[in-house]
């Protein structure tokens, strides 16, 4: 009786276990339709509202606003226009030329001074380490303005020092020459960060097998390291090259007297032509997101096809290569970089923040120090805009930060590390931002948010919005490098030994993808604070931003002051930066033990 | 050493006068100009305005901060942007009924007058004193003038082009004048709109065969010119005369043979949130104190019949001033834009 007793207790418990799993397995499952869900309703908001009335305006000639959506008629005639505008061609020529140039330049820099600072002992690391990512601190415009003021054919100081020196030959930037090689050393940091990242959470344990089998550095380097951070090199030339792509400023300053247009030029003068050709411009860059779209799709086969994982539940430290005498030659590179990429435009921004004008006759009147003065500065501050834009643009970078790293992290973790239904949806939708050029967006973001009801408009959070779904691809794409590094193995030990989802995320993935966190909000802080394009249709008088400022004085002809302010820019980003930096100390070291 | 004595009867005048301006309530001269006791009283409870301009950040700061001297409880909330993209905005914000401005100060009338549905109806205490040849509406005033001139480096250029025909000679080639394009805005067609009418259909190409720099806008002109990239350039006086009055080394001529003129449309929205500011600052601005400082020290020209100064340079009985025909400068745009392409080689 007993036993019976005892075998029915413990068939009525298996029942119960039994029901009690078949419940809780219901509740995950509506618990993740439900997450999945909506993520996807957030990036319908996001993304897809503002790319159909972007998709809208080029179908149409109206202003979705204005003219309603009963009013238009639909018609491909933007795009067979702008398709079979000669000019067009010759623009998406030159798009391509620069920016496959400049993409080249800057893998070939960015994978190099990764290397040098991960994987050598070449002296100062630290140092050439921190002040590499200076170039991505400062914005198009101010990098384009300096690089005219130092290699300008006819006026820029390196010619007046050569002409000084006796010496016949000129440098000039105006050229598509110019061109590349600008984008190449401005946007060799994005390949940097995702290569040294890489190559910091490495497992050194395939490079030692090389080594023993004979194999030598260089060899070892190609055939093993590089292949193995494909993913990173990949992902850094793929974003180099389409966040160029929509670059303006470089090519506005440096392209248009040397008469090389781009596409990002030709849209501008769309959009900035009375009456603007916003319908235009938007079937231009609906052209454009095609163009990336496949690219992108392009670099996700690629991935998608070989497994990278790198970082498993083992401690390690990344091998050193010991350079011995070369070791001097890698810093020499490093001195000359630094010195071409940072100290020399920052001392041109200098000249013209502290000179009256810019006039410079020769050598020695670059020297009188008749011609500096304070004033840009005087006036800088005496415009109480100047510090509003400050405090807006500090308050927006933050926020924008904040919440759109938990954002990029949360589709990152789901897309990377989960098997939810509709993770590739998510995926396509966050990665279409990346495609849109950022003059083009703007409008498109209004066109979308203008009409909420609420009060989003005209305040803070309608830029911080617009900033997350613009800079969402990049922030996921700099998380996703971190999380595809992460074996599985180490969060099932978690889930054996009984932590769920969340206490996994918690204990597991986030110590262990901290540096990529970090990074990927550092980066999207900058990212915020540089961002023109979206900024100006959505800012207003309460909520101006550095950004618009900055571009009214340019547009304004002084250049004095727009030196000053960018140098302003600078040091504040370079410091915020750096205080970024001491957080994100550690790495994947650190987070192993902690989740030990 | 005098003595100031008074007598019993000019006591008695000066006390007599008094007396009589304090039961008249004679106010101070400038309430009458700027507006109403009951307006200022108003705009003072209201406290700011939001001010949407095309026209450049530092001038406009100094034009606010001497309406502020004189009328420091309104602060001016400035929104800054180029042309098409303050149009893009005004036209979008008003249609989802969000039209954060008061006022609207534009350089492309014929783009206001296509909005002109926006604005109330409303007219300065001197309205009277305005040209009424440059007039498109009666809800949209002139708040300031620009005139093209034809500005060079001082270093750079010792005999300098003084009219537009000047600035067809091969002397001044090649690479030596910056141009602004043709479809850059209001302005700029303004000019290209008078190089034309007064000059023949085939200065266009005369000109361009000197192969002159092209622009964006006049900004980057201006800076090109002060830093020796051109050494003569086609500009705004107003833009140029900035930079000369700041000590850069440039000249500025009005050329002898014609000044094309460009009047800014400013106008004050239906739905303004601070309509007794707004019509403050208008009055202020199109009044004769608050024409004098642009022209005095900003370099703009005025709407007014009698301008109360005139900018440095100018002057009245020399320069032959040019205002285009309105209709004609709305139904000749686009064919003229094109052909003024064709003519520089510039891609559109």
């Amino acid at each position: 009786m007993a036993a019976d007793t005892t075998a029915l207790a413990s068939t009525i418990g298996a029942a119960g276990t039994e029901a009690e799993g078949v419940r809780r397995e219901r509740w995950r499952t509506i618990g993740r339709m439900v997450w999945s869900t909506l993520l996807l309703l957030i990036l319908t908001f996001l993304v897809v509202y503002p790319v159909a009335m972007l998709l809208l305006g080029a179908l149409t000639n109206t202003n979705p606003v204005v003219d309603g959506f009963g009013a238009f008629h639909l018609s491909l005639k933007n795009f067979t226009t702008v398709l079979e505008n000669p000019n067009v061609h010759l623009a998406l020529f030159n798009s391509m030329v620069a920016c496959g140039g400049g993409t080249a330049l800057a893998v070939l820099i960015g994978l190099t001074f990764s290397w040098i600072v991960v994987r050598t002992d070449t002296p100062f690391k630290g140092f050439i380490s921190a002040v590499s990512m200076i170039p991505l601190f400062v914005p198009p415009l101010v990098a384009a303005v300096a690089w005219s003021i130092l290699a300008s054919p006819k006026s820029g100081l390196i010619n007046t020092f050569l002409k000084w020196f006796d010496i016949d030959w000129r440098f000039d930037v105006y050229t598509m020459g110019g061109l590349i090689v600008i984008f190449g050393i401005y946007y060799a940091p994005y390949v940097y960060m995702f290569t040294a990242s890489a190559l910091r959470n490495m497992d050194p344990s395939l490079e030692e097998a090389a080594e023993i089998s004979g194999a030598s550095a260089t060899k070892t380097l190609f055939t093993i390291t590089f292949p193995l951070i494909a993913p990173a090199i990949i992902s850094g030339t793929l974003l180099s090259f389409v966040v160029m792509l929509g670059i303006y400023g470089i090519p506005a300053v440096l392209g248009t007297p040397g008469d090389v247009p781009v596409l990002t030029t030709y849209i501008f003068k769309l959009t900035n032509w009375s009456p603007p050709l916003y319908s235009t411009a938007a079937s231009v860059a609906i052209i454009l997101m095609i163009v990336t779209g496949f690219l992108v799709w392009l670099q996700q086969r690629v991935i998608s096809a070989k497994s990278y994982i790198t970082v498993a539940g083992k401690a390690f430290r990344p091998g050193v290569t010991r350079l011995g005498h070369w070791r001097y030659f890698t810093l020499g590179l490093a001195v000359i970089y630094l010195f071409v990429v940072v100290i020399l435009p920052t001392l041109a921004i200098v000249v013209a923040a502290f000179r009256k004008f810019l006039f410079i006759r020769n050598v020695a009147s670059l020297f009188d120090m008749k011609q500096y003065s304070l004033i840009h500065f005087e006036r800088l501050f005496e415009n109480p805009l100047a510090m509003r834009s400050i405090w807006n643009t500090m308050e927006v970078g933050v926020v924008t930060a904040l919440v759109g790293g938990v954002f990029a992290f949360a589709i990152g973790y789901t897309v990377n590390r989960t098997n939810l239904g509709g993770r590739k949806v998510i995926d396509v939708i966050a990665t279409i931002p990346v495609a849109i050029p950022g003059l083009v967006i703007g409008v498109a973001y209004l066109w979308a948010w203008i009409g909420l009801p609420g009060g989003l408009y005209g305040t803070i959070w309608i830029l911080a919005l617009a900033f997350i779904a613009r800079f969402m691809p990049d922030t996921i794409k700099a998380l996703s490098t971190s999380l595809l590094q992460i074996h599985r193995e180490l969060e099932e030990a978690a889930w054996i030994c009984g932590k769920g989802m969340l206490g996994t995320i918690r204990t597991i993935v986030l110590p262990l993808a901290r540096p990529g966190v970090i990074s990927a909000m550092t980066l999207l802080f900058i990212l915020a604070i540089r961002e023109l394009g979206s900024s100006l249709f959505l800012y207003t008088s309460n909520t101006m931003v550095m950004a618009v400022l900055l571009l009214d004085y340019y547009e304004g002809g002084n250049v004095g002051i727009t030196a000053a302010f960018s140098l302003v820019q600078t040091i504040l980003l370079a410091v915020l930066i750096g205080v970024a930096n001491l957080m994100s100390r550690g790495g994947a070291g650190d987070g192993i033990k902690q989740a030990n | 050493m005098s003595e100031f004595k008074l007598s019993r009867r000019q006591f008695g005048a000066i006390a007599g006068t008094g007396v009589a301006a304090a039961m008249l309530n004679l106010r101070p001269s400038w309430a009458a100009t700027y507006g109403s006791d009951e307006l200022i009283a108003a705009a003072k409870k209201e406290g700011k305005i939001v001010y949407y301009t095309a026209d450049f950040t530092e001038p406009e700061q100094e034009v606010i901060k001497a309406f502020n001297k004189r009328f420091p409880f309104v602060s001016v909330e400035m929104v800054r942007a180029p042309g098409g993209q303050l149009i893009t905005r005004i036209k979008t914000e008003a249609a989802a009924g969000k039209l954060l401005a008061d006022v609207i100060n534009h350089s492309d009338r014929g783009l206001m007058k296509g909005i002109e549905d926006l604005f109330q109806d409303y007219a300065p205490p001197n309205a009277a004193d305005y040209r009424t040849d440059v007039a498109i509406s009666p809800k949209i005033w002139p708040k300031s003038a620009l005139g093209w001139s034809i500005a060079y480096n001082t270093e750079l250029e010792k005999n300098p082009p003084k009219s537009w025909m000047d600035l067809c000679k091969p002397e001044y080639g090649p690479k030596k004048i910056g141009q602004v394009v043709g479809p850059s805005g209001g302005t700029t067609w303004t000019r290209i709109m008078f190089e034309r009418q007064t000059f023949g259909d085939d200065y266009w190409t005369k000109q361009a065969a000197t192969q002159p720099i092209l622009y964006p806008s006049g900004a980057p002109t201006s800076d090109s010119l002060v830093r020796g990239e051109c050494s003569i350039a086609v500009l705004l006086y107003n833009i140029a005369y900035i930079k000369k009055r700041d000590g850069a080394p440039i000249e500025i001529n009005f050329p002898t043979d014609g000044v094309p003129l460009n009047f800014y449309a400013t106008a004050i929205s239906k739905t303004a949130a601070n309509p007794n500011a707004a019509k403050l600052f208008m009055n202020w601005c199109l009044s004769e104190e608050g024409q004098e400082l642009p022209i005095k020290s900003l370099g703009y020209l005025s709407g007014l019949k009698k301008p109360p100064v005139n900018p440095p340079g100018w002057d009245p009985k020399v320069v032959k001033t040019w205002v285009p025909n309105f209709e004609q400068y709305v139904k000749l745009r686009e064919d003229w834009i094109k052909d003024w392409n064709k003519a520089y080689g510039y891609r559109q």
